[in-house]
């Protein structure tokens, strides 16, 4: 494995905890101040700066910190790597995002790529650029396509925060107070093939899904699963749409998730680490099913997005695919996630009261606790042994690990040895939490994420006074 | 590189056949190759005077050199970054777009592209009003995600949906028809200050100002899309500046990225943006604003401040408008009729066909075009900022051209 450090590394940036305080304020005022308290209160609130492989400096300590959270997986080709880095310099010597409507060369040689590497016959490319942004042209092309409203999504699935993929998404918390969102959404449960076949009519256009759930808390689709849902789909004329873009470009061990199964969908869309961790890029790939080829001819300026498949992403996101394959990186998340897994698992037989469950494909990897509470404290926990993870969005007691592909042995040995040493500093503060927990009510409280602001804000307040901090 | 040749061994992978087609129709069937200022050129060298813009990504020109060098200065120090964390870049753009904006509008969501913002706008208006109505205007395009599709006006929208619901359209500029649907029920109003697909129809100052009365008496939120007009592209640095008024939440394109970088933001007063501090991380971007993409658009900026390239914007607009009016009197019924601000102007053709057969003509003699989105008959025009008179003149030679020669 070529290691994908920079040789810009050695300038010294550190900032001063004054003008990281300035920064915060700034951030605070413009940006938002409940995201730095909640950061804060799970002692989140880093500022990153040496960004280089599987790590960042913290820019006050001057600590490199493991980045075990990369965007949720943005960072497959590891951060600043200098072939990366190299595709985005020399694309800026002549080019700029392009019109979004006309053709280059970039774009005509990224969607090549794309088309050679794709499993099946995913042959056509349309570019966005976000995943917000693409799970909504994969919707709208369902649905444009079959003349069908339905869309089937899963239960605790997430697909983005626009419009669309908002409506896909099967947990409450982001939905809320945005509703009402679009009709026609309805969601069964993961793994429930019996559910998406009641679900699934002549009516319904498409049944979306991650291949791996990953803000639920990293949930694998089973195999027979993921072919019972291909086979209801071409039953009934739907389209398989797999958002692809945490799990894609060699996350689970494979090129793409459903290789693991086989199963070929008829719409995937990719983000996240097409961007080479440097540049913003998205694409929506799908089969020249006669439904979806008439479609576009008809629509020839469908879903053209301003920002999407410029032509500087395309350079960017071309070198992307080629240093992946080259380096078979999926082959490494293939060997260094069955480590990880392996250890933690190790780690959950050995403290029954805080793992509950190890669950992961290739290096997409989540430990759940046995409280929701235990999330933000091990969040802590970690940060003091320097490395950088965040629990779920979508659920607060699983931490998911979804360091660059690119690791090598001795740094996920030290990785495993940060996460043990975590889990025993917890363990240390355990006793009272649990104690406290067995009180009626008082769990529910722990876990309630407010509750959960205040106190550790609060206790970091009395160690920052107690001059314990790091 | 005619893509006729080029679409039977991948240009059709890309695009497919319909939109090649289209390409062809309108005379845009090359490859885009080299790029600066006012122009960009094909791959067999043959140069283009680009008022297309990308719907406004270019009011700073084709690949600036400053942003570029910026750009490669920022990847060595920063990259994309976590998006849920504190970040020096994201907080520095923040306070220098609450600057340069002035006066209430201080906090920032950030975005990859301008529907992404819009979404973020209306979530933020549902969320803060607790209310779920949605009021656009006719002849409005805000972009191609979820909710930005839903306040738009466009035909094929239907095939997409059933939309976000709670969305009504009322009739732009009238605002006895805004007296009676706005209401208690409103979350937000929804327009652009000049609807750019649409003709370029200019919100005039009393209707803006009397959609914020009636914004401010129903406690709701009026949100202005100036991801075309913002900028310094209607002649002003912001088109909303020409009511005297300021929105509860502004939404800006591309323009922020001067075209090197995709980024937007959603503008929001402190007592919007109390809902988003509220419920911190409810709305999240992975791509929105990247802390690279932070630095490239805090150069463009102060790029903004330092040529204040809307008084060019301004002067040129008139010079080319006048020019404008002149060719359509010469062009008798070729030409309905012509409007706009600033350097978003608008050609009314008649037809779709006449104004696709324009682009192409257009084309033909080196000017790049494109027709309004909303009013196929029209063809918009939306050069760089700095365009200068003599550049002005080569459109309207073009533009001259292609009438005769339709």
């Amino acid at each position: 494995m070529p290691n994908a450090r920079t040789a810009t590394e050695s300038t010294d940036r550190r900032i001063s905890s004054e003008e990281k305080a300035e920064i915060d304020a700034l951030f605070a005022r413009h940006i938002n101040s409940g995201q730095l308290k909640y950061l804060r209160s799970a002692h989140l609130d880093v500022l990153e700066i040496e960004r280089s492989g599987v790590r960042f400096t913290d820019s006050v300590s001057g600590k490199r910190m493991y980045d075990c959270f990369t965007c949720a997986g943005a960072f497959n080709v590891s951060r600043h790597n200098p072939l990366i880095m190299k595709a985005l310099e020399e694309a800026l010597d002549d080019l700029d995002l392009g019109s979004y409507d006309l053709l280059s060369a970039p774009k005509l040689a990224l969607a090549r790529k794309l088309s050679s590497l794709a499993p099946g016959d995913l042959k056509g490319v349309l570019f966005a650029a976000g995943g917000g942004d693409a799970i909504d042209c994969a919707i709208k092309l369902a649905r444009g396509a079959t003349g069908r409203q339905g869309i089937i999504a899963t239960v605790k699935a997430y697909h983005g925060h626009t419009g669309f993929s908002l409506s896909a998404n099967g947990k409450d918390h982001y939905r809320h107070y945005f509703e009402p969102l679009m009709p026609g959404f309805s969601f069964a449960p993961f793994n429930d093939l019996e559910a998406a076949r009641k679900l699934a009519s002549d009516k319904t256009a498409a049944i979306i899904l991650e291949p791996v759930q990953g803000e639920a808390g990293i949930f694998p689709a089973t195999n027979e699963y993921l072919r019972g849902l291909r086979k209801i789909c071409d039953e009934k004329g739907i389209i398989l749409i797999f958002d692809e873009i945490q799990t894609g470009l060699g996350r689970t061990g494979k090129l793409f998730a459903c290789e693991h199964s086989g199963v070929v969908p008829d719409i995937m869309a990719l983000s996240k680490s097409l961007s080479g961790a440097l540049f913003p890029s998205a694409a929506v790939l799908y089969r020249k099913t006669p439904i979806i080829t008439d479609f576009l001819n008809r629509r020839p300026n469908f879903h053209v997005s301003c920002g999407g498949g410029s032509d500087i992403a395309c350079r960017v996101s071309l070198k992307v695919l080629e240093f992946i394959e080259e380096n078979r990186l999926w082959e490494n998340a293939a060997r260094m996630g069955a480590r990880l897994k392996g250890a933690l698992e190790d780690l959950m037989r050995e403290n029954p009261k805080i793992v509950k469950e190890v669950r992961g494909l290739g290096l997409m990897v989540g430990i759940e606790y046995c409280h929701e509470f235990m999330g933000p404290m091990m969040s802590e926990a970690l940060g003091r042994h320097n490395v950088w993870a965040a629990y779920s969005g979508n659920a607060p007691q699983v931490m998911r690990f979804m360091v660059p592909l690119t690791v090598n042995d001795q740094e996920m040995d030290e990785i495993i040895a940060a996460i043990r040493a975590a889990v025993k500093d917890m363990k240390s503060l355990l006793p009272v939490a649990l104690l406290a927990a067995k009180i009626p009510g008082v769990l529910k409280l722990l876990n309630s994420e407010k509750v959960q602001v205040a106190t550790f804000g609060f206790l970091r307040r009395i160690e920052e006074l107690t001059g314990k901090k790091r | 590189m005619a893509i006729q040749t080029q679409s039977n061994v991948v240009g059709a992978d890309v695009a497919g056949q319909g939109r090649l087609e289209r390409l062809h129709d309108l005379g845009h069937d090359f490859l885009e190759g080299k790029r600066g200022g006012a122009y960009v050129y094909d791959e067999e060298g043959n140069r283009y005077l680009d008022a297309h813009g990308a719907a406004g990504v270019f009011n700073l020109g084709r690949r600036h050199p400053e942003l570029a060098d910026e750009l490669k200065r920022a990847m060595r120090e920063t990259d994309i970054g976590n998006f849920p964390m504190i970040s020096r870049e994201k907080a520095l753009l923040a306070k220098a777009l609450a600057d340069f904006v002035s006066g209430p509008l201080e906090c920032c969501i950030f975005s990859v592209v301008r529907g992404e913002a819009m979404d973020a706008a209306c979530k933020v208006a549902r969320g803060f009003t607790r209310r779920a109505e949605l009021i656009a205007v006719d002849g409005g395009w805000h972009g191609q995600t979820g909710f930005a599709l839903s306040l738009s006006d466009r035909k094929d929208k239907d095939s997409y949906g059933p939309l976000i619901p709670d969305v009504r359209v009322m009739p732009f500029g009238d605002l006895d028809a805004a007296r009676k649907t706005i209401s208690s029920k409103t979350a937000a109003v929804i327009l652009e200050p000049v609807q750019a697909e649409n003709h370029c129809r200019i919100a005039s100052p009393g209707y803006l100002k009397g959609l914020a009365d009636l914004c401010r008496e129903h406690g709701a939120v009026l949100i202005l899309d100036e991801t075309q007009t913002g900028f310094g592209r209607t002649g002003l640095k912001f088109a909303y500046e020409a009511a005297g008024i300021a929105p509860d939440i502004l939404v800006l394109g591309e323009a922020l990225g001067g075209g090197m970088f995709p980024i937007a933001a959603t503008l929001l007063t402190q007592r919007v943006n109390a809902f988003m501090n509220a419920h911190p991380l409810i709305h999240l971007s992975t791509f929105g604003g990247a802390d690279v993409g932070c630095r490239v658009a805090c150069k463009a900026i102060k790029i903004y401040i330092r040529e204040e390239p809307w008084r060019n914007a301004a002067a040129m607009g008139e010079r080319l408008l006048s020019g404008l009016r002149e060719l359509k009197r010469g062009a008798g019924s070729q030409i309905r009729d012509v409007g706009g601000k600033g350097l978003l102007l608008s050609i009314d053709l008649g037809s779709p066909e006449d104004a696709k057969r324009f682009c192409k003509a257009a084309a033909e003699h080196g000017l790049l075009v494109v027709p309004g989105e909303v009013a196929a008959q029209t063809v918009v025009i939306r050069p760089p900022l700095k365009i200068s008179p003599e550049q002005v003149d080569e459109i309207l030679a073009s533009a001259k051209a292609a009438v005769e020669s339709m």
